[in-house]
Order: structure tokens, then C-alpha cells, then sequence
């Protein structure tokens, strides 16, 4: 298939995604819904509290640390729960559906991780609006940069689930797997401790500093609050970019990888 | 040229043999049958050709392209229609077919008129907005053979097409395998209804517990049963003084066994008739009834297989 070919499969596959999304649309409005009262009621009372017991500096307000961590976990989860749908799509026999194709595994691949990380991406705009809105929204750049960052941070999230999701094959693998990492992933990370508390645990600093979701979340403080955030950072902004980019095409080559040399139909468990 | 060459093909799944060393061509432009009961590696074969699964050992060859090597390339040339209608329980007809009809390469204008003129072939537009769950098991049936259809492949593969469907249906859904035959597609047909292959393959491969026991035209493989005749005998009585009987006689090759039924495969089968009943009742067993007929093609598996009646 000429080069045309493959960018109207990818755009396809990506389209395939984004119609599962669609579908959930009610499902969207719940959580955008419970992601408001979270942040204006829940967000607030906790920054409330941290301030009143002067757990932080006073040059920095936990409220602005505390709406990009929970934005950032809500991405996470949402780009994770792509495991239950391509999970479901395999007990279906879609995946054999989608091996059959005339497109290349690179682009079927390829198209699925773009897909799902476009979809999540999506998926909790509404909620990246209503956490700019709450803190300001920042520059013209801040606000692009930031929304690379997240759609770049999402493909890479949906390329890991792909990968382990076609690796292991089975439907009750893939409900305790990424539970687990759900859970854990987030909490080894900066989304809620700032690295700079979490160095006082050596184990749990230095699993914040090779995770992702650290880096992200880093990314997006120091984009619209760059003098407050840039001592609590995991790294400069620069480097958490480049970390991104590289966990991004890391998994969805690896995603490549697995489909085109390893995947193939039935053995679903 | 073969459209399909099949080389030494085995494929496990653990150890599980599902395919043992199969070796078979299928020809340009005919329509073939793979026969055999379920489990027999029928549709793992078909898997196989579509590159939905890969070869453990040995290799096939779709228009001289390694499915093992030029996956990308052998997928240009194959539509297959699954045995379970693919799609996800809120899916509609119209949105899934028109998604198939542009990722095999219409433009989406394109995509509406070959997706609109299917569905009525197929009667499956008045069901374009219902989701998948809605439909019966022989509209599931249509909407997967209708892939096929959009998709016009040089090599259409329908794995038990007819399963679940009406007589109606089914009539219908021959008329469109031999149609895509017309219009240039080879075309490979599995099924286990031996009436269905019959109807519409020209050369048929009879596969059991994953292994090739025999192939040819539909004419060829009868004449390879011995004997040419085949006697039927329903019974009541006990089956295995029954046999002792039957064995008793001479010329008897080859026989089946069944709860109250007994197939015999022999030359000059009405001649020997009286005789056969003679010899049962003879034995005590009690003759409800006796056909003679030239061998179907149940009775051609049930030779190249040794399969047992009522065998699951």
C-alpha cells in the first residue's frame, strides 16, 4: 500500500477509537460531572488543609499542584482503560478481525495506540478546561505545549497497555495487571507529593524519577507555574519533554514490535 | 498459477496438533471446499491463508506470497468472512460496513453506494441502524459475508457461511459464492454440511482431526469409495450381533455401526440385498427397513475418515 494508503488506514483506525468513545459519551459526562466536584469542592478543602497546617511553602499553592495531579491521574486511568476495551475487543474476535485487514501490523498498530491516546485525550479535555479555568489559562504557548504533552503522554500510556494487553492474552490478566498499575503507577509518582518530600524515601524518589506520569505532570506545572514549580520538578522542562517523547515512541514501537512479530489470533484467556 | 499452495503445514496451539502436515493447491478461479466435522483444523487452516495466525512449521503460499514472509502482501489478495460474525455488541450494521468498505480502500463516496447496494443485496438494509446484538444469528451471518462482498478479494475465504442460516438464506448465499467466483475471485468454502459442499464446490478437501484424508472433484472422490454401492439397514436388535452377521457375508469391505442403523459398502448392493436381510434375520435382529443407493458424500467422509455414526 503507497504511503496515502497507510495514512488513510491510520486515520481509519484512529476514527475506529474515537467511535468507541462517542459511544460513551454519557459515560464522559459522568465523570467530567464527578471531575468538577472533585476539583471545586474536594480539591479546594484539601488545599485548604494543607495550607492551615503550613505543610508547604507559602511562595506555593498546593491548589495549583493539586489540579494538575489530579488531571494527570484521570488521563492516566482513562488512557489505561483502553487494556478493558482492547481486552473486550479480543474476547470478541476483533483483533482477528483487524489481522485480517489488508493494512500493514505497523499501521494497525500504530493506528490503535494513536487512536486510543487521541480518544483518551479527548476524553478529559472537558476536565483540562475546567482545571485552566480554574487557574487561568496561562499563555497561548504554556497552553499548546501542555496540550502536545498530554496527547503525546496518552499515546505512550495506551502503546504500554497494547503491548501488555496483546502479550498476555487474557481477560483476567488484564483486569488484576492493570489494576495494579493503576494504583501503584500513580501513586509512585509526583502526582500528589511534590519530589522533593518524596526524597526522604529513597526507594519511592527514585521510582517517581523514572515515572512518566512524574514527568508529565512535572511538565504541566512548570509550563503555567514556572518560578513556583521549577525547585520541586522532577527535572527541566526540556528533559521531561524529551522523556516523554521517548516513553511515547518506546511503547508504541514496542507495540509495533509485538503485533507485527508475536500477535496472532485465538489463545485468549 | 495456484492461487493457494499449502507446504508441509503444521500448526500447535501448546500441544495441541490443530493442523498435521498439510500439502494441498487450490486452483485460480474454482471453488473449493475444506470439509470436515468441527476440530478437524478446518478454520485454522483458513486463519492460516489470512495470516491471522502463522504457521508452526511448513508455509502457504496465496499467489506465490509466504504468508509467513510477505504477511502485508498476502493480505492485499484475501477477504475472509469468520465463522463468528466479528463485531462489538453496539455496532451497527451500516457504520461497521462502511468503516470495512474504506479501510479496503474505497473512498468514502465510494463506500456509501458499494455499502448500500450490498445491504440490499443481502436484505440487510432495513437492519442498518440496529446494533449487533439485535440481530439473528443468520443476519450476524450476512453482515460478515457482505465484508467479503465489499471487499471483492482475488481470494475470498467464507468459513462456514451457512451455519445458522434459513434454506432461503443459505440458497442465496451460494448464488453470491458462485457469483464471486464469475466476477474473478478463487474462492475457498468450510463447511461441515457435506449437501453444501457438494452443491457448490468443485473440488473439495476432506480434513479430520486435523490431518488431509483425502481430495478431489465431487465425482472423483465417490468413485474412490469401494464397493460403488452403498446398503442402509435401520434395525432392532442387538448392534453387535448385528455386525457379527453382516461380517458373516461375503464382499463386505468396509461397514458402519450405529445405534440401529448399519451401512454397508459393496459392489452389486441390490442384488445382495435379500441376502443381507436374510443373514440379520437369521440372527434374530429385525429388518425395519433396507436402501440402496450410489454413495453420497456423508458416505465418501465416512469412508476417507472412519469416523463412526453420531461420532461428535
Amino acid at each position: 500500500m503507497d504511503l496515502m494508503g497507510d495514512l488513510k488506514a491510520l486515520g481509519l483506525l484512529v476514527r475506529w477509537d474515537l467511535t468507541r468513545m462517542w459511544r460513551r459519551r454519557m459515560f464522559i459526562a459522568m465523570r467530567v460531572i464527578w471531575f468538577t466536584v472533585q476539583v471545586s469542592v474536594f480539591g479546594l478543602a484539601l488545599s485548604a488543609m494543607v495550607r492551615f497546617r503550613g505543610v508547604v511553602a507559602h511562595s506555593i499553592d498546593y491548589y495549583h499542584f493539586y489540579l494538575f495531579g489530579v488531571y494527570t491521574s484521570m488521563l492516566f486511568s482513562i488512557s489505561v482503560s483502553n487494556a478493558y476495551e482492547v481486552a473486550e475487543e479480543f474476547e470478541e474476535g476483533i483483533i482477528e478481525y483487524h489481522l485480517s485487514l489488508p493494512i500493514k501490523r505497523s499501521i494497525l498498530s500504530t493506528g490503535r495506540a494513536l487512536g486510543g491516546g487521541i480518544a483518551a485525550f479527548i476524553f478529559t479535555l472537558p476536565m483540562y478546561a475546567i482545571v485552566l479555568t480554574l487557574l487561568g489559562w496561562g499563555s497561548p504557548l504554556a497552553l499548546f505545549a501542555s496540550l502536545i504533552a498530554a496527547l503525546i503522554f496518552s499515546v505512550g500510556v495506551v502503546g504500554l497497555v497494547l503491548s501488555i494487553v496483546l502479550s498476555v492474552k487474557s481477560g483476567d490478566a488484564t483486569d488484576i495487571l492493570f489494576g495494579i498499575i493503576d494504583a501503584i503507577i500513580i501513586r509512585l509518582s509526583t502526582i500528589f507529593y511534590p519530589a522533593v518530600v518524596l526524597a526522604k524515601i529513597a526507594p519511592y524518589y527514585y521510582a517517581a524519577l523514572a515515572n512518566p506520569i512524574s514527568h508529565f505532570v512535572d511538565l504541566l506545572r512548570t509550563l503555567f507555574f514556572f518560578e513556583e514549580y521549577k525547585i520541586l520538578a522532577v527535572t527541566d522542562p526540556l528533559l521531561m519533554g524529551c522523556y516523554l517523547l521517548g516513553f511515547a515512541a518506546g511503547l508504541v514501537s514496542t507495540a509495533i514490535y509485538i503485533v507485527e512479530r508475536k500477535l496472532e489470533g485465538g489463545g485468549w484467556r | 498459477m495456484a492461487a493457494v499452495k499449502i507446504v508441509n503445514f503444521v500448526k500447535r496451539f501448546g500441544e495441541v496438533t490443530a493442523v498435521n502436515n498439510l500439502n494441498l493447491e487450490i486452483y485460480e478461479g474454482e471453488i473449493f471446499g475444506l470439509l470436515g466435522p468441527n476440530g478437524s483444523g478446518k478454520s485454522t487452516t483458513l486463519l492460516t491463508i489470512a495470516t491471522v495466525y502463522k504457521p508452526t512449521s511448513g508455509d502457504i503460499y496465496v499467489f506465490e506470497h509466504s504468508v509467513s514472509r510477505e504477511g502485508d502482501t498476502v493480505r492485499k489478495f484475501v477477504g475472509i468472512a469468520f465463522q463468528e460474525p466479528k463485531a462489538m455488541w453496539v455496532d451497527t450494521p451500516y457504520e461497521l460496513l462502511l468503516w470495512h468498505a474504506m479501510i479496503v480502500g474505497y473512498t468514502s463516496h465510494e463506500a456509501k453506494n458499494v455499502v448500500k447496494e450490498t445491504m440490499e443485496r443481502l436484505n440487510l438494509w432495513e437492519h442498518r441502524k440496529k446494533q449487533f446484538y439485535q440481530l439473528s444469528g443468520g443476519t450476524r451471518k450476512k453482515l460478515e459475508i457482505a465484508k467479503v462482498m465489499i471487499q471483492r478479494p482475488r481470494l475470498a475465504i467464507f468459513d462456514e457461511p451457512t451455519a445458522q442460516v434459513d434454506v432461503i438464506t443459505k440458497h442465496a448465499l451460494w448464488d453470491v459464492v458462485r457469483e464471486m467466483r464469475d466476477n474473478g475471485s478463487t474462492v475457498i468454502v468450510a463447511t461441515n454440511d457435506m449437501f453444501e459442499a457438494e452443491k457448490i464446490c468443485e473440488r473439495i478437501a476432506i480434513m479430520y482431526r486435523g490431518e488431509l484424508r483425502t481430495l478431489g472433484s465431487v465425482k472423483e472422490l465417490k468413485d474412490q469409495v469401494p464397493g460403488g454401492d452403498v446398503v442402509e439397514v435401520s434395525f432392532e436388535g442387538d448392534r453387535e450381533e448385528a455386525k457379527d452377521a453382516l461380517l458373516k457375508l461375503d464382499g463386505i469391505g468396509r461397514y458402519m455401526l450405529g445405534n440401529d442403523k448399519i451401512v454397508a459398502y459393496l459392489n452389486k448392493g441390490e442384488e445382495r440385498a435379500a441376502e443381507i436381510v436374510s443373514a440379520l434375520m437369521s440372527a434374530g435382529i429385525k429388518v425395519k427397513r433396507i436402501m440402496v443407493q450410489e454413495p453420497t458424500l456423508d458416505d465418501v467422509f465416512f469412508y476417507f475418515t472412519g469416523a463412526r455414526l453420531g461420532e461428535g
